[in-house]
This record gives C-alpha cells, structure tokens and sequence, in this order.
C-alpha cells in the first residue's frame, strides 16, 4: 500500500519534472531562437546608426548582388545537409561544391572564349555540374562511401580538372548572356539580384511547400523510417547530391558574370558555405537546416562584411568575427539542446 | 545445392578479405606501377626525398587527425594550429630569440588552439565540426591581421638560418632531425592510442559516446586532451614546415587539412569496423605521398597530379567500401 502510494508520488513529481522541464526546454529554445535574431538586429542597427550609406537602397541591393553566389551554393549544401542528416561524420555534406563551381565556371568561360555560344557554353557547365553531383551521388549511395570521403576525393578531381583546364589562369569570358547579367535590371533590382530571389523563392517552396520536400526531410531524419513508409531513400539522397552539382553550376555563370572571366581559387569558398549552411540552422523552430535559415545567414554574413567595409574596418577581421559569431550562435544553441537533450 | 553456398561463402569471404586489403592492394600496385613507369622511382636517394619531403609534415597532423577521428569527432582547424606554431615560433626567432624558445612559444601557440577547442566542445557543447569551423575562421583574421594581410616572413640567412638548419638540416642516428621525430610520434602515439588506458577511452567515446559516459569515464576531461594533443602534433608539424623552408607563409596550413582527413579515413579501411589506425593512417600518408611523387616522375604536370590523386583515393574508396557493401 505504502509503496504504491510512494510510486504514485514518484509518478506525479516525475510528471511535474517533465512538464516544468518541457517548459523549460520551449522556453530555452524561445530564448535561443529570439536571442540569435536579436542579435542579428542589434549588428544591423549599429550598421544602420554608424555605417554611412548601409541603408541606402543601391548598398541593399549591392548586399544582395553579393550574397548572390554565395546562398546558391549554400543552398545546395542546405540540401545534401537535410537529406542525409546533419550527423558530423556521417552525415550528408558536400565538400565538392566549391570546387564543382571553380571547374562548372572554368568549362563555361572556356568554352565563351572558343566561341560557343551562350546556349551550348550555359548547357555545357550545367551538365558538368550535374555530372559532378552524378559522381557523388554514386559514391554515396551506390557504393556507399561516407558523404565526407567521396566528397573529399571529388572536390581534388573537380579542383585538379579546373586547373588541367585553365593552367590556373584567368579566363575572360564575355555573352549577351553575362551581359544581361552584369547590367541588366528589371523593377529597378538588379538581375544578379533577381536571380537569387528567383531562385530562393524556387528552393524555399520546392523543399517547404510540397510532399517532395516533406520526404526529403523524412529521408534525412530517420531513413529506416522514411524507407519503412515507402519513400526510395536512395533517390532523395542521390538527387540532393545532383540538385547540389546543379547549384554550383548556377553559382559558376553568377560568378563569371560577376568578374567577367573564370578565377582560379574558388574552392575557398567551401567554408563559407558550410558556414551559411549550418548557421541556417539557429532561424529554424526545431534547430534542423531550412532553405530559409540558409537564406537569412547568407545575408547576414554579406550585410557583416559589407557593413565594415563601409566602416572602413579592415577586411582581415571579417573572416574572425564570422567565426566567432558561429561558435556563439552554435554554443547558445547547443546550451538549448543541451536542456532539451537532458530528457 | 550445398556446393553453391559454399562457393556463396567462398566468394563473400573473398570479397571481404579483398575489401580489409584493397589499400594494401593498391599500395602494392602502384608502387609496381611506378616502379615499372619510372627508373628512379625506387632508388633510395627518391624514396628518403619522398619521406623527408612528402610524409613527414602530413603524418605528423594525420596521427594528430586520427586520435580526433577516433574519439568521433573532427578538427578543422589542424591548419590554424600548424600557421600559428609556425608564425610565432618565425617572429621569435626573427627577434632574436634561440630556437629552444622559438619552439616553444610556438608549441604553446599550438596549445592555445587546441585548448580554444576543447572548451568550445567540451564546456559549451558545440559540435566539434562546427567548432573548429569558427576557430579554423578565427586564426584566419589573427593571421591576417597580424602579418597585415598575409605577408610572408623570410628569415633566410643570419642566426635565425641556423637555428632552422638545427632542426631540419641535422641528423640523428644517421636520420635527418624531423624523420626520427616523425618514428618517435609515430610509436608515441600508437602506444597512447592502441595500448594505454587513455586510449580504451577515446576508443569507447568514438563508438558509443553514451555508454563511455554512464561507464564512467570523464567524456570532457578525456576529449579535451584529445583536441588538445591533436593541436600540439599539428604545431609539431608547423615547426618542421617553418624550419625546413625557412619562413612562414601565412594560411599555408589549410592544405594539410584534406590530405591528412583523407589520409585517416584510407585507414580506417583496413579495419572491418572502419576504426581509425595509427599504422592505417600512416599507410594512408604513404600512398597519397607515394603517387604524388610517382605522379610527378612520370611526367605529369602538377594540375593532372591533383586529378590523379582524387581518382585514386575515390577508386581505394569505393574498391573498400564497395566490396564490404557487397560482402555483408
């Protein structure tokens, strides 16, 4: 009798544990959610008080122009990164993307300065870069080797064929194409502008408004699960790792169009997209990567580095503080998973 | 009936032990590749350059990288670690000072990365990958901003030459300086990771990190030293660098991050649960070196180099990881 009494007692306060700690845990994850976007705005309104011109509409639209190649990348690694899940070693991860680009821009540019045209130049660099994202997706899911390792080796043939290609040089690269690019403009906005709102908008909805997203993230959270409901896990990951080929091929044109020529030295983007990709997570109510996450990160780190280029802060500190505000938004998020982990 | 599922057997069994041995497999090839290919391939004078030029550097950080890999973690900042050992033990010894306090300062510049990411990991919970991302960006800013953009320091000739030329010019034992620190590491850390207490640990921590915790072992103490050791060995390698070329080129350390990441992994294909190796490591630094060097004496330039090398590491990797795919 006592002891079932006793039980009883244990059952209610361990009830009342749990329901103060899951209020707890909403709470934390409130605070983390709200606190990174605080600080997101309290960094831009020291911009907008101290940083001349940081909100006229042409440096806006600048930003935008800037973050241009940066969040199409990212948004191929937001992909990979949701349907293969976000496990460290394990996990879904494209260290290739830089680099697909640096060879996508190189076919592109070369094949411009030999004389194709547009249409042939443009199809050839996306076909490239979709044969790259083809070689991933075989070394992930038909063989399957770890998402880190295939990549790995990818990004060193991707990187080693840009250079057998361009000597490591620059190539000029000139169309109507990149013309339109460069200076076209429609409803005042820009067209590199546009090309990431357009395709921004094209990602957000394919991956958070229709069934083929919901799978996607069915795959990347739990496959047995997803594979148990009938979805073909294999074609969601290996079409993450395509779609991922074919962001790099966008991002080349946007990047030729910026610099009106292929560059060798692209593979350095890689950290910054990673970096996009997982600071995307923080913007979401459940911690988990999303198109638009990425898309505010993205432009978070173009309006830093372009506020303190308009603070005339040296562009030495703007690589440090994208780092240390990585490590700040992930530690406060990690204290809120911690709580939320302690179950 | 009985005799297919015997060849069944026969054939699995085959494919696995092709699968535990297809880097050795292919390390054997290519040195007969090479061998064959190039006259001076397997001359001794080749092979010593190969080592002293080629392996030691990127085994240090790889053995450094394997410890991380088999607590299951990650560091990305190995280069941060390799620059800063590198750029302080440079500009103490462009000052004047000797070269026992040059190393010094640098292992302790190697230290405070390495400590910089066991508190990130261990006190703040950060993901190790996502914490040494910030800080790999960090020491990126500190050494820009300390050497006004990334201007390379040179110290070439005076008492500074010949404190470098004291650690990468002399021999020990009928070896030059760095290989004998390279086969001290090498035994150091395969004892510490294959034969000492502390090695159980990070071995249980890398296959179940829960059930190392509830077991008792203290997870944050442990991974910090790990972080912490990897940092000091890859500080190692930045002294070497510094002293073999004689200067310090800032942001050069980035490059040892893949090889040495690809380098570990090769080896972890020589065990069946895909466990990282001291010896797997090293055989993974041997043959990226090896057909670099191969690469180069048979002419192609060094563009094609980078693509042969991403060929054959995918073609090591999928022979391994396919054929035990296959095998179970």
């Amino acid at each position: 009798m006592s002891a079932s009494v006793l039980h009883t007692e244990v059952a209610v306060s361990d009830e009342k544990q749990a329901a103060a700690k899951s209020a707890g845990r909403r709470f934390g994850a409130l605070v983390v959610r709200l606190g990174a976007i605080a600080a997101f705005a309290a960094i831009m309104a020291y911009f907008v008080i101290f940083a001349p011109g940081f909100t006229s509409t042409f440096n806006l639209i600048n930003v935008v122009e800037q973050s241009a190649i940066l969040g199409v990348l990212a948004y191929g690694m937001t992909s990979v990164i949701i349907g293969g899940g976000s496990d460290v070693t394990e996990g879904g991860i494209d260290l290739s993307i830089a680099a697909n680009m640096g060879l996508c821009a190189a076919v592109y540019a070369t094949l411009l300065s030999m004389g194709y045209g547009d249409f042939l130049s443009v199809l050839a660099a996306i076909a490239v870069g979709m044969a790259v994202g083809a070689l991933n997706a075989l070394a992930v899911v038909g063989l399957g080797i770890l998402p880190l390792l295939a990549t790995l080796a990818v990004l060193n043939v991707a990187a080693g064929m840009e250079l057998t290609l361009t000597q490591n040089t620059v190539v000029g690269a000139s169309s109507p194409l990149l013309g339109v690019l460069v200076s076209g403009s429609f409803l005042g906005i820009s067209a590199l502008a546009w090309a990431l709102i357009v395709f921004s908008a094209i990602m957000i909805v394919v991956v958070h408004r229709t069934s083929f997203g919901l799978r996607l993230y069915a795959v990347g959270g739990h496959p047995e699960a997803a594979r148990a409901a009938g979805i073909s896990v294999p074609f969601y990951v290996s079409f993450t790792y395509v779609l991922s080929g074919f962001c790099a091929a966008v991002a080349s044109i946007l990047t030729v169009s910026r610099l009106s020529a292929s560059t060798p030295g692209s593979g350095e983007l890689l950290l910054s997209v990673l970096a996009a990709a997982l600071l995307g997570t923080v913007f979401s109510r459940r911690f988990v990567p999303t198109m638009g996450g990425t898309l505010l990160s993205v432009l978070f780190i173009g309006l830093l580095a372009n506020g303190f280029q308009l603070l005339n802060v040296s562009s030495y500190w703007v690589n440090g503080v994208q780092g240390a505000l990585i490590l700040l938004v992930v530690a406060i998020t990690s204290f809120a998973r911690g709580s939320e982990g302690s179950r | 009936m009985s005799v297919s599922a015997n060849d069944n057997a026969a054939k699995v069994s085959v494919r696995g032990v092709l699968a535990k041995y297809s880097v050795l497999i292919a390390f054997a090839a290519i040195v007969i590749f090479f061998a064959i290919a190039s006259p001076t391939f397997l001359t001794p004078a080749n092979l010593f350059n190969v080592l002293v030029n080629n392996v030691v550097m990127l085994a240090i950080v790889a053995l450094g990288l394997t410890i991380v890999i088999s607590s299951g973690g990650i560091d990305l900042s190995v280069g941060v670690s390799v620059d800063m050992a590198s750029m302080i033990f440079v500009m103490l010894l462009a000052v004047g000072y000797s070269g026992v306090v040059g190393v010094a300062g640098g292992l302790g510049a190697a230290l405070i990365v390495g400590i910089l990411n066991a508190i990130m990991i261990t006190r703040l919970n950060i993901s190790p990958f996502l914490a040494t991302l910030g800080v790999l960006f960090i020491g990126q800013s500190t050494q820009q901003l300390a050497t006004s953009g990334g201007q390379p320091i040179y110290l070439t000739s005076g008492y500074a030459a010949d404190q470098f030329n004291a650690i990468a010019r002399t021999a020990l034992f009928g070896m030059p300086t760095p290989v004998i620190v390279l086969i001290v590491l090498v035994v150091a850390v395969h004892v510490l990771l294959h034969r000492s207490v502390f090695g159980r640990y990070v071995q249980a921590m890398g296959a179940q990190p829960g059930v190392a915790w509830y077991s008792g072992i203290r997870v944050p103490r442990e991974l910090s030293m790990v972080h912490v050791l990897c940092a000091l060995l890859a500080g190692v390698t930045g002294i070497l660098l510094s002293a073999t070329v004689k200067s310090y080129v800032p942001l050069s350390g980035n490059a040892f991050l893949l090889d040495a990441i690809g380098a570990t992994f090769i080896g972890t294909t020589l065990s069946r649960e895909r466990k990282p190796s001291v010896i797997g490591t090293l055989l993974g630094v041997l043959l990226l070196a090896i057909v670099k060097n191969g690469l180069l004496l048979v002419g192609w330039n060094f563009y094609w180099q980078q693509v042969g090398i991403g060929v054959l590491v995918f073609l090591v990797l999928a022979a391994s990881f396919g054929l035990r795919r296959v095998a179970h």
